[in-house]
């Protein structure tokens, strides 16, 4: 018993950090899946083979909760939790797919998508186009509105630039500086949708406490954190002409 | 033998120029050599009648308001001392119906005792209900509590008694309680009356919860908009402390409770209980996703009663009265009596104690007297800028949980503000999209982008811009936004907005025979 | 003039230089607090109030103070509205908009002050004499419209009102 729950393959991002804890045994889409007390239902999923979609949940860190498309359906359990902050029960069902989860998860993406930048959802191979292809949305219904795709690139630091375009404020990168690195290098400043990701008090990464571990770039699902290596001839947004 | 002089010290008073008439009164006073007593006393909360001056005679207290600075000579003139006749004269104040029919359980002293004077409070019930509660056993008091239905006053209506015994079987070395006093629902003020006018109160209420539940230090988080609040708050601490009725060892039972103030900062989430113990603790206020409970994991990690201003205050009665005194109040599951503030375009706005039960138009019609404009009532928001408007044909329906929230009303705080048929109620549904934008933390996408979204889809119907395309994405978009947001204010920022688009298409340049796909 | 506008400069480099800012008077008000648990906003609170705005400088203080980094910090005095990061003008007119103001005429009564003030929701008069801020609520919700100007409310307020507020403040400024 011990060695499956152990066994946790290095290809599946579980979601949440593995625990330490007794087993505790429940259904996942009919299928029975046993895992470690405290351990969260998106960490039991992904040990069933049954992931689900998630953006700001890494098993390097903390759940957050707040990217909203991990949900799922619990007997006897009202509305729609997150898989990534609910704790595992004894006998507890749960539904992973259902045409209202897929109508829920798909409203959420068409509002990432809604404030990104368009040339770039096709074609792309991040965790997030991992979420759009599982939940099939390619598009924003919403008109031109507020966004942040002019926002400035910061190429300050040799390795790494982060495209503030393609960021959807799941501050893995913030919570990597924490809990990975120990840093603590960056903050969301301001509130609400004017939420934004800078280092120390709005420096450029290379003038702030950045050491450039890269912590936040391996974190980032949606390459608006880089690594440079990866664009011969510089970065460039698909509308602009200058790196 | 000096006349007894009462003016209110009440924020809202002091609004409408009550400092002005008190320096006027003890200036007149001085100039005629008649020696009277001013105290500055709480308001009784009919607030179209301040500045009220209220003059004790040996048949209870008597009243003149409105009372502007420049009238006070004439007052003197007119014998107002012993009760003689003026224009602003109104008898015996607590002969007035609005006040006559009214059911002050929490409010029992407004208007009434000098907000900071210990002598006061004790002389009109105070301190009885902690008394009490110090010679019973924790466990017990925590079932009285129970036992007396109160539900939580903040808006989420949660069992007080429940929440109290989670902390009561916590283990953990530390347990706090925290009060929610960020009121930042508009139409809402009782919080602030308490807080100003009766801070004793408030302060026994948590003196009582920590005994109960173990807790010895108390945190009372109140909005930066509340300046009196914070001050007023302060000083009864002070006082508390002076009395020995707050510190170390109370009055020698070996229970020991202390509390401070911690002033927000202009963030309106931060009435939301995570975020309100995220912003206690020095950090954004950003919403902790639960479970844990705070019961369970909230200040510091710890056990920690989070409860709203009216609800702690009206612990102690029930400690005093008894449970089933409390209880004997209202109906069905709604217990005890609920403090009704009447706001905006409305004749006679003030504070409203009754039990459950009493319906909208009753309160907006008898107590309120229509609307200020004397123009027909068309949309009335119950419950805070998260709660549906109800439109004129609701009016009928009590207030009370169950009843509203079959119709997707909430009670909420219990503020009520009355817009007249100059409202355009597409702007107002812009605007509740809007403030959620403003207040959002931002941590979830539901909130952070769908309110922006929100209110821009609204702009484009308004504009006529694909009305029937934009208001079908509106309601899809409310559905994602109720059903997946972190919290209440993404998750019901929609219900203004549907109720809005039910009950007032027109403004919105749709067509009335539109029934609304996703019926909120 | 926009209210809080940035007013730290960018080096050569990219870094941010600040303005030079009371470094006794922080460390003062640091030194009140920092035994206390969870105490950030109440010293912002104070600096504020001492200061009139936080200033971006002490943020580098107030963080080796807490034991916290910068970014923490200026995370922080970023998401609170009521912290700035410049002065405000000599006086600080703040206008309720929310639902009980607005059924009894706010917007209007905004917009003739924001004329009569020659600036927006959010800026600051030419002069520098009144900073015009939007709030939501004051609790005064029996008496609206409701405005507090310095820190002193006022219900029941008409454009002829303000007018006149203003120009009392104006004159004792």
């Amino acid at each position: 018993m011990w060695s499956e729950l152990r066994a946790l393959r290095e290809d599946v991002d579980y979601g949440t950090p593995p625990r330490d804890g007794e087993p505790v045994t429940l259904m996942v889409d009919g299928e029975p899946v046993t895992v470690a007390a405290g351990s969260s239902v998106m960490f039991a999923a992904a040990a069933a083979g049954r992931s689900v979609p998630k953006l700001c949940a890494t098993d390097m860190l903390e759940a957050f909760g707040s990217c909203r498309v991990c949900l799922v359906e619990i007997e006897g359990r009202k509305g729609f939790p997150a898989a990534c902050t609910t704790p595992v029960e004894a006998g507890m069902a749960v539904c992973t797919v259902s045409p209202r989860l897929s109508e829920l998860r798909a409203g959420v993406m068409e509002l990432y998508l809604s404030d990104f930048p368009s040339e770039d959802i096709a074609g792309g191979w991040s965790e997030l186009h991992d979420v759009i292809a599982a939940t099939g949305v390619a598009s924003s219904p919403y008109g031109p509105g507020e966004n942040h795709l002019a926002d400035p690139i910061d190429q300050s630091n040799p390795y790494f630039l982060f495209d503030p375009a393609k960021c959807i404020v799941c501050s893995r990168c913030v919570r990597a500086c924490e809990e990975v690195q120990g840093t603590f290098a960056l903050t969301i400043a301001g509130r609400g949708f004017d939420s934004k990701v800078v280092a120390s008090q709005g420096e450029s990464f290379l003038d702030s406490e950045c050491v450039s571990c890269g912590a936040c770039v391996q974190a980032c699902p949606t390459q608006s954190l880089v690594e440079k290596s990866l664009f011969e001839g510089g970065y460039r947004r698909a509308d602009s002409p200058q790196a | 033998m000096s006349v007894t002089v009462c003016v209110p010290r009440d924020s809202a008073a002091l609004s409408l120029g009550a400092d002005e008439v008190a320096t006027a009164i003890a200036l007149e006073a001085a100039k005629r050599g008649v020696a009277i007593r001013l105290v500055r006393t709480s308001s009784r909360g009919m607030f179209w009648l301040e500045p009220l001056v209220e003059v004790q005679s040996a048949a209870g207290r008597v009243g003149y308001g409105p009372v502007d600075a420049s009238e006070v000579p004439a007052l003197f003139a007119a014998g107002f001392l012993q009760g003689g006749a003026h224009t602003s004269a109104l008898g015996p104040v607590e002969a007035i119906p609005w006040l006559a029919r009214q059911e002050r359980l929490t409010f029992a002293r407004a208007g009434i005792t000098d907000p900071l004077s210990i002598a006061d409070y004790e002389a009109h019930g105070g301190l009885r209900g902690l008394k009490r509660a110090l010679s019973m056993a924790p466990s017990d008091v925590v079932e009285e509590v129970f036992a007396s239905g109160l539900r939580g006053r903040g808006g989420a209506a949660f069992p007080t008694g429940i929440k109290w015994r989670t902390v009561a079987a916590a283990r953990a070395p530390r347990k706090y309680v925290a009060v929610n006093a960020d009121e930042g629902d508009s139409g809402t003020y009782s919080d602030r009356m308490i807080m100003e006018g009766d801070p004793f109160v408030l302060l026994e209420g948590m003196a009582i919860a920590g005994h109960a539940t173990g807790a010895s230090h108390g945190y009372i988080y109140v909005r930066s908009e509340y300046p009196f609040a914070v001050a007023a708050l302060n000083a009864a601490l002070a006082v508390l402390r002076e009395a020995g009725w707050y510190g170390p060892n109370i009055q020698g039972s070996g229970f020991s409770f202390d509390a401070e103030v911690r002033v927000g900062a202009g963030a309106y989430i931060c009435g939301e209980e995570t975020s309100m113990l995220e912003s206690i603790e020095g950090r954004r206020g950003v919403i902790r996703y639960k479970p844990p409970l705070p019961a369970i994991k909230g200040l510091f990690g710890m056990p920690t009663v989070v409860n709203n201003v009216v609800s702690l205050a009206s612990v102690p009665v029930i400690l005093d009265k008894g449970a089933q005194a409390y209880a004997d109040f209202g109906l069905g599951r709604s217990r005890g009596t609920l403090p009704i503030q009447l706001a905006g375009n409305v004749r006679r706005a003030g504070l409203v104690e009754k039990a459950f039960g009493v319906t909208l138009r009753e309160l907006i019609e008898d107590f309120g007297g229509g609307t200020r404009s004397g123009r027909p009532v068309r949309a009335v928001p119950v419950g805070g800028p998260l709660g549906a408007y109800f439109d004129a044909s609701l009016l009928d329906l009590p207030l009370d949980y169950e009843a509203l929230a079959e119709h997707k009303g909430m009670v909420g705080h219990g503020g009520i503000v009355v817009f007249d048929d100059t409202v355009d109620m597409a702007e107002q549904a812009r605007y509740a999209m809007e403030f959620c934008a403003i207040e959002s933390c931002g941590k979830c996408t539901p909130c952070r982008v769908g309110s922006i979204r929100g209110r821009e889809l609204i702009e484009r119907i308004v504009r006529g811009e694909n009305p029937q395309a934009n208001h079908a994405q509106l309601l899809k978009l409310c559905d994602v936004m109720e059903n997946t947001s972190l919290c209440a204010l993404g998750g019901m920022a929609p219900y203004p907005v549907i109720s809005a688009l039910r009950y007032f298409p027109g403004d919105f340049g749709l067509e009335q025979s539109k029934e609304p796909s996703c019926v909120v | 003039m926009k209210r809080d506008s940035v007013v730290s400069r960018r080096s050569p480099g990219g870094g941010l230089i600040h303005p030079p800012h009371d470094v006794e008077q922080v460390a003062r008000i640091l030194e009140r607090w920092v035994s206390t648990p969870g105490s950030l906003l109440p010293i912002l609170h104070d600096i504020q109030a001492a200061m009139g705005h936080v200033p971006p400088g002490a943020v580098g203080q107030i963080a080796r103070a807490l034991n916290q980094s910068r970014a923490e910090v200026h995370g922080v005095i970023s998401f609170y509205h009521d912290f700035r990061r410049s002065p405000a003008g000599l006086h600080v007119l703040k206008v309720c908009q929310a639902e009980s103001c607005q059924a009894v005429g706010s917007r209007a009564l905004t917009a003739g002050i924001e004329r009569l003030l020659g600036c927006k929701l959010g800026e600051t008069t030419a002069d520098g004499a009144v900073t015009l801020e939007a709030v939501y609520c004051l609790g005064n919700c029996a008496c609206s419209p409701a405005l507090m100007l310095d820190g002193r409310l006022h219900g029941l307020v008409t454009e002829a009102k303000a007018e006149r507020l203003i120009a009392t403040a104006r004159k004792g400024a």
